[in-house]
């Protein structure tokens, strides 16, 4: 799954601990899922566009 | 705030049933149920009071070291991932076993055969979780 969540991030200027902290998943976790390794569940997907400042889940996570 | 009640309410319950073994220990004992019943096994009651404690020791080293331990899907999914790994190395062990027993008859007493395997089961287990890790 590609994601946008690096530049989301980089755009709000927070970290991935940060981005896992506000979310509640650890760093590494955040580095899957920028890397695009892991699938998230759809309630961490919408967590993480919440946390990004996003309206929609297919702003973020593309397939 | 919630979810900190919920860790909390679960301390007390296991900090609760270890009392209530130590307890129930202390009544086995002083009424010599289960005394003399095992070979091997002083009674039913020390063993209570052994776990108990036991209980009582792990839970509070749990209390005081992980604090700010998170468990997120991720580690979720691959912990379950890795729990199929070993059933599927268990039944592969097993196969093997049984035809190594059918060659030449494994003389191992039971009960180290059994330790040998739960050890192996818990070893194959962490090492599938270390390197799914890597891919996840």
């Amino acid at each position: 799954m590609k994601t946008k969540i690096t530049f989301y991030r980089n755009k709000l200027g927070i970290t991935q601990e940060d981005l896992g902290n506000l979310v509640g998943v650890t760093r590494q976790t955040i580095i899957s899922l920028e890397q695009g390794k892991y699938n998230p569940s759809l309630e961490l997907a919408s967590k993480i566009t919440k946390a990004l400042k996003r309206k929609y889940i297919e702003e973020v996570f593309k397939l | 705030m919630k979810k900190q009640n919920k860790i909390q309410s679960r301390e007390v319950m296991k900090y609760s049933s270890s009392f209530v073994m130590i307890v129930l220990g202390l009544i086995f004992n002083f009424f010599e149920i289960g005394k003399n019943e095992f070979v091997g096994f002083s009674s039913v009651g020390s063993w209570l009071i052994y776990i108990g404690f036991l209980s009582i020791i792990i839970i509070t080293i749990r209390v005081f070291r992980t604090k700010n331990k998170v468990v997120d899907e991720r580690m979720i999914f691959i912990a379950n991932k890795s729990m199929r790994l070993t059933f599927l190395a268990l039944i592969v062990f097993a196969f093997g076993i049984m035809i190594l027993d059918g060659i030449k008859t494994i003389v191992v007493p039971y009960h180290l055969f059994m330790a040998y395997l739960i050890c192996g089961l818990m070893l194959v287990y962490f090492i599938s979780y270390k390197i799914l890790l890597r891919f996840y």
